[in-house]
């Protein structure tokens, strides 16, 4: 569980620069940063999942 | 090129001395850079980003890079520390302190030793990308 949070909020803090910076309008920059949060949960889980698997 | 083209893009080019004075500011301060252009909600967002993944980073455990390598080639310390020095003051102030440059076998055996190496790095990362987007938003390519 701790693994899980700790990765949780490396996403939000990466996500947070990543959304505060690209796109021109507040609404565009936080669907963005919504997006790259939802990005990195996913593509951390499938990959500890795939890694789960790998001896 | 004709002459009118070089011109523009030596125009477009060029950044003010003011800009590179924030750049320089908002590397050595995480946040800073935006403060000085009154951007308080990005100076929060960014610089807090940035602030908070570096001591979550320092309470579970992570190690600071410098050229004082053990048992490892100095080359390979270059780029984890050119990671860290990004966090600026942050990185300065734990070299003169000492703090956090240690390999100390204790503090690699805990569970979260890697994560915060990870939260170290990233938080050096996060203010060079800060710093860039002070730095574009002084120079007036970007609102």
């Amino acid at each position: 569980m701790r693994h899980f949070l700790v990765m949780t909020l490396f996403a939000a803090l990466a996500s947070v620069v990543f959304g505060a910076m690209a796109k021109d309008t507040n609404h565009e920059r936080m669907l963005y940063g919504l997006k790259v949060f939802a990005e990195f949960m996913v593509i951390g889980l499938v990959l500890g999942w795939i890694l789960y698997f790998i001896p | 090129m004709v002459k009118t083209e070089r011109m523009q893009a030596e125009e477009v080019e060029t950044a003010p001395g003011s800009a590179w004075l924030t750049g320089a500011a908002a590397w050595f301060v995480p946040g800073l850079g935006h403060l000085m252009q009154k951007r308080w909600w990005r100076a929060a967002l960014m610089g807090g980003a940035v602030w908070i993944c570096f001591f979550v980073g320092m309470a579970m455990g992570g190690h600071l890079f410098d050229l004082e390598a053990e048992g490892s080639s100095v080359l390979l310390q270059v780029p984890p520390m050119i990671a860290n020095i990004g966090t600026g003051v942050l990185y300065v102030v734990s070299w003169l302190l000492d703090y956090g440059f240690k390999d100390d076998p204790a503090q690699a055996a805990r569970a979260t030793y890697e994560y915060g190496n990870t939260f170290l790095l990233i938080a050096g990362l996060l203010n060079y990308l800060t710093m860039l987007d002070a730095f574009d938003i002084a120079a007036g390519r970007k609102s």
